[in-house]
């Protein structure tokens, strides 16, 4: 990899954990700025009980910001989603401009007012693990999320979420 | 009314007869629940799976009712049969898989048996016992296969394909019987062609299976929901029917979704079923505790398994047809999951009140009284559908639901009192 291919793979690293810290706090305009116009993102997991890739949630990044607007209007679960997120993998195409990397995630949820806030107020508790699988799109040294797929380990997602993952 | 004093709150409101509330102790009390089990649960068809979910000869399903593990198996003859997943020898489990085939042999067994891997007993596809390992040397002449099959259950394969198990060996009536009709404003449109399960994820919910239950029959919570309070409120909406079938059973009666009017939604009217006019809703709710759901593109279906008095088993599934070409099913999944999938907008909503009410009636906690008191001439707001549902349930369960330390007919049944 040529040194400027090395400073793409850091960036395209450096854009997967600023992605995590700006979804754990919320701040998705933020969040959707990294992503490219033609963003696509999905939620996926593989059903061993009806034997079916799943996909459980899916948007471009016009639905994404309709999703993400709406949220104060909805009743949701506030208990705030932390992500453990760990880049295994990182591979550049300088010539195409396109990068694709492989992380781990873990996200806990640590609980505010999703049962009974007196007992379990400030538990956490792990929410699902999974893996993303993201393509970037990188142009002028700029790396930009083109898609994001979000494939789960966990189906038992209990209560569920309003937020992307 | 001011707020009220310990003796006032024990009190239901005056205006409201018996029936048209319940107490809370019947979604809490172990003792109850116990009862509910036995009395309902195991006696009555209850809808575990699809058949798509064994879509080949030995292909395999395992669940539970009541606390029995079941297996459900597709013979070489495409019946599908039902059995207790229990070993006639020392009682494992037989199959520990949710999902699977026995065409291919296991460690300890051979193709198209269900084995025991425990000491290797083998099964047939209809639940003979076919093998069992040294069995003259330890068994001698006292004790040969026939002697030891499995405990075969009620099954049937109805309604768009969905698999019905009934623990009681003597259930007096079939699943369409049973069903008294509630099925049949979907049945067209469901048994057209074969479906396929597109969507499957579960919850564990704190909280009574009724309380879930009574969520997806009322539909006055659509305060809880953004979407529906935007655009759910016209004229055709309110006049949308909620009634009672024999059984416990309801439907509530189709309207046209403006999909347009919802913020970031497209019209569904492009994708459907067969002779379902495109947009429309119907719902159904059958006793003692599944829900299907046909939003103009997907057919919703969630099968409750209680686990305890304040803890459910939730399995939600999605279907289309399996003739859906890509395209198809792509919006059939999206229209799902936008509202109903796991990081849908409803769904979460629904399952967040439910914990509510499951946080707020812990058993010890004392009782009060749960208000299902709407009367609206039977339409969408009513809560015709929970009181015709608590009226079944006393019934089964000989108390009344307004007080279950009474019997059915002393405490709920008096006159006057309509379901
Ligand atoms: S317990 Fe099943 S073979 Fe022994
Ligand atoms: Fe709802």
């Amino acid at each position: 990899m040529s040194s400027n291919g090395a400073d793409i793979a850091t960036a395209v690293r450096d854009t997967i954990y600023l992605a995590s810290l700006l979804q754990d706090d919320e701040k998705w305009a933020e969040w959707l700025d990294l992503c490219d116009e033609d963003f696509a993102y999905a939620i996926k997991a593989y059903s061993p009980e009806i034997q079916y890739d799943m996909t459980y949630l899916s948007g471009n990044r016009k639905e994404l910001q309709s999703i993400t607007e709406m949220l104060p209007k909805h009743n949701t679960d506030h208990s705030p989603l932390t992500r453990h997120t760990v880049v295994y993998t990182v591979d550049v195409d300088e010539g195409a401009g396109r990068a694709s990397a492989v992380s781990s995630v873990a996200v806990h949820q640590t609980m505010l007012d999703g049962i009974n806030s007196h007992v379990d107020a400030g538990e956490s508790r792990l929410f699902l693990i999974g893996k993303y699988y993201d393509k970037f799109k990188i142009a002028d040294g700029n790396v930009k999320f083109a898609e994001r797929v979000v494939k789960l380990n966990t189906r038992r997602l209990d209560k569920g979420s309003h937020w992307p993952i | 009314m001011p707020a009220r004093n310990a003796q006032q709150w024990s009190r239901p409101p005056s205006g409201l007869k018996p029936g048209e509330y319940v107490d809370s102790r019947i979604y809490s009390d172990n003792d109850i629940f116990e009862e509910e089990l036995q009395k309902i649960w195991k006696k009555t068809w209850i809808p575990v799976c699809h058949e798509s979910e064994l879509a080949k000869p030995y292909d395999f399903r395992t669940m539970t009712i009541a606390r029995e593990p079941i297996i459900v198996v597709r013979g070489s003859d495409n019946r599908v049969r039902a059995f207790l997943n229990v070993c006639p020898h020392r009682g494992n489990m037989i199959e520990r898989r949710p999902s699977g085939s026995f065409a291919e042999g296991t460690p300890s067994g051979n193709p198209k048996r269900m084995t025991c891997m425990f000491h290797a007993w083998q099964f047939d596809m209809k639940g003979n016992c076919v093998f069992i390992s040294r069995q003259e040397e330890g068994y001698q002449d006292r004790l040969c296969p026939k002697d030891v099959g499995l405990r075969r259950l009620r099954c049937e394969v109805y309604f768009g394909g969905f698999v019905w198990v009934c623990l009681d060996d003597k259930v007096d009536k079939t699943v369409a019987e049973w069903a008294a009709g509630c099925l049949d404003c979907l049945q067209p449109s469901l048994d057209a062609e074969p479906l396929e399960v597109f969507h499957y994820h579960k919850a564990i919910i704190p909280c009574n299976y009724k309380l879930w239950h009574d969520t997806n029959c009322e539909f006055y919570h659509d305060y809880l929901h953004y979407h529906n309070r935007i655009t759910g409120f016209n004229d055709a909406y309110f006049a949308r029917k909620n009634s009672g079938f024999d059984n416990g059973h309801i439907n509530v009666g189709s309207f046209e979704v403006q999909y347009d009017k919802y913020e970031g939604f497209e019209s569904r009217a492009n994708v459907s079923f067969p002779s379902l006019p495109p947009n429309h809703w119907y719902m159904i709710d059958m006793f003692p505790g599944a829900n299907f759901n046909l939003r103009g593109s997907a057919l919703r279906c969630d099968l409750m398994t209680p686990l305890a008095p304040d803890k459910v088993l939730i399995e939600f599934r999605g279907l289309g047809l399996k003739s859906d070409s890509p395209e198809t099913r792509r919006a059939r999944v999206e229209h799902h999951n936008t509202i109903w999938g796991p990081f849908g907008r409803n769904l979460h909503e629904d399952l967040l009140a439910v914990s509510g009410q499951g946080a707020a009636m812990d058993s010890r906690a004392e009782h009060r009284h749960i208000l299902h008191g709407r009367h609206e001439n039977e339409t969408i707001h009513d809560e015709n559908g929970m009181r015709h549902f608590y009226d079944e349930w006393g019934r089964w369960m000989d108390r009344s639901p307004g007080n279950p330390d009474q019997r059915y007919r002393e405490g709920h049944n008096q006159p006057g009192v309509s379901a």
